[in-house]
């Protein structure tokens, strides 16, 4: 045993040793990557080649992506970008903070707050005064809604800077859903109500229990998969007419938080849910589901409606049109409650100061990088990223409006075309709303006519019995969007180092696992007051968190004020 | 051993065993311990910005944390109970199928059964979480089919929303993918054991099931203490991914292990520290295990460890 | 029992037993002789591994099906062992990627090369810890036994590599993990079983341990030598995890798995936000994918796998034999 104890004070003596010499982090600094392309005269220009790590799932460009060359021919450098794989993004994050080295461009996602408090990007309003069309992007207002504790601005938000005005033809947020066909079966009714929204769906299952190939219709689906049990969780709050603050409801007279899981129009939405679900309204199989299982059955087009964000169900409803199921898409209904209330369904896209992409510090030469954005913004520039190249991925009118054929709408949607041909760009800045030029869509997605004319006979259908040309007009139009909006950006950055964040946490914890409990006890009440009991007891939310979401709500009113 | 007046005679007979060795020990103090020095980290209000040399020394809080924790507590227990079951499971299964396979009598089908036995070792826990989800599904599932066609159960069961089956589900899962892999190593070992004593026994009119309790199972014995002592120290690492697959929030309360814990509050949440201090306990663990085991073990005369 | 144990020999090394003879213990005139007992046990033995296999076999038929089909029409479910709608197009996705070529390059090298080196020095280890006058063989086993158990985990091991310049390297995916200890104790376990005379007759002639290990001692594990390297090529080819953490910014260094992984999670648009979806359509399923992709990367293993089974189920004991 002796021997065995001094063997071990030995090797932990020098483990620590080395240990202690290896954790001491080494940067180092050299030459700017370089590389040649071929540009159109066919003689080789010497581009830099920056490179960039994005912390969400994406798609690898290949090399010699046609965009991406002709992009690097004009501005004199491109970017080698990868992206979020088999890891979260706390963790690729956590690790790149650990080892100190990073690539020259991070969107950190939600480990964003992390890379900034470890000084990993540099300061881009001390660099910014050259690049206009980065200084420019924002407004002084919005620029110092970004900036961090220290004062100096370190990442750039990417996405909902619009331009001119919104052109968006899709409501790309959360909705009650249903498929064209249930509405048509009906003749195309008003939707106005959660109750009118199940009636009208247990009423079509009734009258059609399959679908023509025989497989059974389910009437709704539940997505409860980790993070995105916002398809249970969050609908109370729509329901009572709010906007998607994501985390509370915010008192537009008082500015203070409310709690929306334990309002009466909590306890409505989940006794509805527990009636449908004894009914067998409900996919009895939906709680056991994981997202995989959810799109695959959302896919053969048997679901009548959900709950859920379009970009999430996105790939399903693809899936069903591929299959040809023109009637099985969905259409938003944006329902409340009670009769005559607002809905606040549909939002304008609003900044979220809590992500965007960063200079690192490990970046050998940040002005060059800052170059690369500024150039990006240029117009022509933007249009090559959005639309593609003239003549090959649009065609231009001599009125000047684009347009594609339906073979370049096909392309679009390849995905092997699309990484050997397109180069979005799509986690740099970018504008959205109108191209530059005042009279196109700033792509083909916030093209009016564009979008129109890809349409599907069933939707374009549904569209004219409502008398509306988008899915955005479905829904009540979007209200100015509060100072606050969206809290969203501020529950997501929480974590548990802080009480409310803790609290943050344990309230999740309990929702995952009582929510479901509810909908499908066999007696409501019962459950419903052991759901009441366990959240009071586990999670202090009048107490902590609430007080931190009101502290927050203050604060972005005095920072949109100017204070 | 060090006081002994021959030691520095020995020391230097075997000079070329130990110039052998040096660079052994080198590399798995580099290797694998040096990282240990990341342990620190539990007894830190780690903030990655500080790094682990000027974080806040908190002794003990992270570890008083988790265990006031009931959340924790809860995956605590369920990583036991999921632990025990596969180390029971996965001990006697392999044994049971080793032993089957080497008494089947049909060569052909011998080598058959073996290789593909070992098939469901490649397939990546997504997949298998797919399979799982075919089998047991409501609509279709083969489970649901037979025991409807059967008689033993009048209305399909919907089995993953159902706590008490979870951890059994998870349990035949593993041993459907892994069965085959682990009992490479028992195949191996009846192999070696000497063909004579079977021609003795049967001989004597042993039968088979005499042959295999009297023969087989004692040579197979020094193989099967040693593994079972190696996956004590296992216990606590039932992973995560199949649970994580598997689980909804139906069935969360024993779904969630000790990694998941971690990943979910640790990682997820950026607190490293208590995601390492989990890991030290997970690890602290192990090793009373393993030396519980192994001492038990060397304490009754058999095959030990070390 | 216990003495019958004791009796038992050293692995076999005079005769090696190839994989034919598995339990070939019923072949010695026991046959001619069988009892009634004897007919039950089999018959029922022949049933289990009818089933067993069918258990087995099965979903993996199954997925071989699933990604012959396609994509869409197999969501519909129903698909059992031939494709309804054939349909290649799964293979072409996942073979049609322009990295597939670097990645196979990658993981057939770091296979061989990580197999080679890891068998090598592992079982020079085992062969010191094996030669019973060592002093120190019992600390030297127990520094590596606990490796099994212990870890630093992700982030400083990460930083410890980082800095030995591991990071954007081919290296890290051969020397860390290069001396398993599972392995190391299969290996000293069959070393032991060795008769002590022939290396102490080697001794006597004037040998060095190295030329003892590398000409006497290591062409005798063959066998278990065959069991080891196929354990590690087996987890050499089948991880991505390292790929991912250390050499993600280095296209050149990519492996098969790892691309793969990338591209599931393209289709799988896990927690996409509102503007990448956009960006990603699905013409195929990840079902589909997946099953694609798992047949591609299982099938060289498979195909291996005979070859080393002729060596390689003789011999691997661990265990078995008193130091």
């Amino acid at each position: 045993m002796k021997q065995i104890k001094r063997a071990a004070a030995f090797t932990l003596a020098l483990a620590m040793a080395i240990g202690m010499a290896a954790c001491g982090n080494v940067g180092s600094k050299g030459e700017q990557k370089t590389e040649k392309v071929t540009n159109s005269n066919g003689e080789e220009v010497e581009v830099k080649v920056f490179s960039a790590f994005f912390a969400v799932p994406g798609n690898e460009l290949d090399d010699n992506n046609v965009v991406q060359d002709a992009i690097a021919e004009k501005i004199g450098a491109k970017c080698d970008m990868k992206w979020l794989t088999g890891q979260t993004a706390e963790e690729a994050i956590g690790v790149m903070i650990a080892g100190g080295d990073y690539p020259d461009f991070v969107d950190a996602s939600s480990g964003m707050a992390r890379m900034v408090e470890a000084g990993a990007f540099i300061a881009i309003d001390e660099l910014w005064d050259n690049y206009p069309n980065i200084k420019n992007f924002y407004t002084e207002a919005q620029w110092n809604s970004i900036r961090a504790d220290d004062g100096h601005i370190y990442i750039i938000p990417q996405f909902g800077n619009i331009w001119d005005h919104d052109t968006t033809c899709v409501h790309n947020d959360e909705a009650f859903w249903i498929q064209t066909r249930v509405l048509k079966w009906a003749g195309y009714p008003k939707i106005e109500t959660l109750d009118e929204y199940f009636d009208l769906i247990e009423r079509y299952v009734e009258a059609n229990p399959t679908m023509e190939d025989g497989t059974p219709n389910i009437g709704y689906e539940i997505l409860c998969d980790d993070w995105r049990y916002f398809c249970l969780e969050n609908a109370p709050f729509f329901l009572d007419g709010y906007p998607n603050d994501g985390c509370c409801i915010v008192d537009r007279e008082t500015h203070k938080a409310i709690d929306y899981n334990t309002t009466p129009t909590a306890e409505r939405y989940f006794r509805k849910l527990n009636e449908e679900y004894k009914k067998g309204i409900i996919d009895p199989e939906t709680f056991t589901m994981n997202y995989d299982a959810y799109i695959s059955k959302l896919s053969t087009g048997r679901v009548c409606g959900m709950v859920d964000q379009h970009w999430d169900f996105n790939d399903a409803e693809n899936a069903i049109k591929a299959a040809g199921l023109d009637d099985c898409t969905y259409v938003p209904v944006g329902i409340t409650i009670d009769k005559g209330m607002d809905e606040h369904w549909h939002s304008n896209s609003a900044l979220d100061v809590s992500n965007g992409v960063g200079i690192t510090v490990s970046c050998k030469d940040p002005e060059g990088a800052m170059q690369f954005m500024n150039d990006l913004l240029d117009p022509e520039i933007l249009t090559m990223r959005n639309w593609g190249l003239e003549g090959v991925n649009y065609n231009k009118g001599e009125d000047g409006v684009f347009t594609r054929t339906d073979e370049m709408r096909r392309n679009s949607e390849d995905q092997a075309y699309m990484n050997a041909n397109l180069c979005p760009y799509a986690y740099f800045p970018n504008y959205s709303g109108m191209d530059h030029d005042g009279i196109n869509g700033c792509d083909p997605q916030h093209q009016a006519t564009e979008f129109y004319d890809s349409l599907s006979d069933e939707v374009k259908e549904c569209f004219d019995a409502y008398g509306v040309k988008t899915y955005v007009e479905l829904c009540d139009p979007a209200q100015e969007n509060e100072a606050w909006f969206p809290m969203w950006s501020y529950s997501n950055a929480l974590t548990t180092d802080t009480p409310e964040g803790q609290v943050w946490a344990d309230m999740a914890s309990v929702k995952h696992e009582y929510l479901p409990k509810v909908c499908i006890a066999e007696d409501f009440d019962s459950a419903w007051k052991e759901y009441l009991d366990v959240y009071h007891k586990k999670c202090d939310v009048d107490g902590i968190l609430l007080p931190a979401f009101d502290a927050e709500i203050q604060r972005r009113i005095d920072v949109a004020n100017g204070k | 051993m060090f006081k002994d007046p021959d030691f520095a005679k020995k020391l230097k007979n075997q000079k070329s065993l130990l110039l052998l060795s040096i660079p052994f020990v080198v590399y798995v103090i580099i290797f694998n311990y040096a990282p240990l020095v990341g342990w620190l980290m539990a007894f830190q209000r780690y903030k990655p910005r500080d790094g682990l040399f000027h974080s806040e020394f908190i002794g003990l809080e992270n570890f008083r944390f988790l265990f006031r924790n009931e959340d924790f507590i809860l995956c605590v227990r369920n990583t036991l109970a999921m632990g025990i079951i596969n180390l029971f499971l996965g001990t006697v299964c392999p044994i049971i199928f080793a032993i089957l396979l080497s008494e089947f009598r049909f060569n052909m089908g011998k080598k058959f059964v073996q290789t593909i036995s070992y098939l469901p070792h490649f397939l990546s826990m997504i997949i298998l979480t797919g399979i799982v989800f075919d089998v047991l599904s409501m609509e279709n599932g083969t489970i649901n089919k037979v025991l409807m066609a059967t008689g033993l159960i009048d209305k399909p069961v919907q089995w993953l929303a159902e706590p008490k089956y979870f951890w059994w589900i998870v349990a035949f899962a593993t041993r459907w993918k892994e069965t085959g892999w682990d009992s490479i190593i028992y195949l191996a070992a009846i192999t070696s054991i000497n063909p004579d004593l079977y021609e003795a026994a049967s001989i004597d009119g042993a039968g088979r099931m005499r042959r295999i309790w009297h023969i087989t199972l004692p040579g197979l014995k020094p193989t099967i203490l040693i593994l079972l002592i190696m996956n004590v120290g296992n216990v606590l690492n039932v992973g995560f991914e199949l649970q994580y697959l598997l689980g909804n929030d139906l069935v969360k309360s024993v779904s969630e292990t000790i990694d998941i814990y971690v990943l979910n509050y640790g990682i997820g949440k950026g607190n490293y520290a208590i995601g390492t201090a989990a890991g030290i306990f997970k690890s602290l663990v192990s090793i009373i295990l393993i030396v519980i085991a192994n001492t038990s073990a060397k304490a009754m005369g058999e095959e030990s460890l070390y | 029992m216990a003495e019958l144990t004791k009796t038992l020999p050293a692995p076999q090394t005079g005769k090696q037993r190839k994989s034919e003879d598995i339990g070939a213990n019923t072949k010695h005139g026991i046959m001619s002789r069988r009892s009634k007992g004897d007919m039950v046990f089999d018959t029922l033995n022949t049933i289990f591994m009818i089933i067993f296999s069918i258990v087995i076999l099965y979903p993996l038929l199954n997925m071989v099906a699933v990604s012959f089909n396609d994509g869409l029409d197999a969501l519909k479910g129903g698909i059992t062992l031939v494709p309804r709608v054939f349909t290649l197009k799964n293979y072409q996705t996942v073979l049609g990627k322009q990295s597939m070529f670097a990645a196979a390059r990658t993981s057939v090298l770091r296979t061989v090369i990580g197999t080679v080196t890891s068998t090598m020095v592992t079982a020079l280890l085992a062969y010191i810890l094996s030669r019973k006058e060592f002093l120190f063989k019992k600390q030297l086993s127990l520094l590596y036994v606990v490796t099994m158990y212990v870890s630093g985990g992700l982030i400083p091991i990460f930083i410890v590599y980082k800095n030995l310049g591991l990071t954007n390297n081919f290296l890290v995916y051969i020397l860390p993990g290069m001396v398993p200890a599972f392995s190391m104790l299969v290996l000293r376990t069959y070393m032991n079983g060795l008769p002590d005379s022939l290396a102490e007759s080697a001794m006597i002639d004037g040998a060095g341990h190295m030329t003892i290990f590398i000409k006497i001692i290591f062409p005798l594990c063959m066998p278990v030598i065959a069991t080891v390297a196929l354990f590690t090529a087996v987890g050499q080819w089948n991880s991505w995890f390292d790929a991912m953490l250390y050499n993600k910014m280095d296209d050149d260094l990519t492996t098969l798995q790892y691309e793969l992984m990338k591209l599931l999670s393209s289709v799988t648009n896990q927690k996409a936000t509102a503007e990448s979806a956009q960006h990603s359509t699905a013409t195929v399923t990840p079902t589909s994918i997946r099953a694609a992709a798992t047949v591609i990367t299982s099938l060289p293993i498979i195909i291996l796998y005979p070859f080393l089974q002729r060596y390689f189920v003789a011999g691997l004991t661990i265990g078995g034999v008193k130091e």
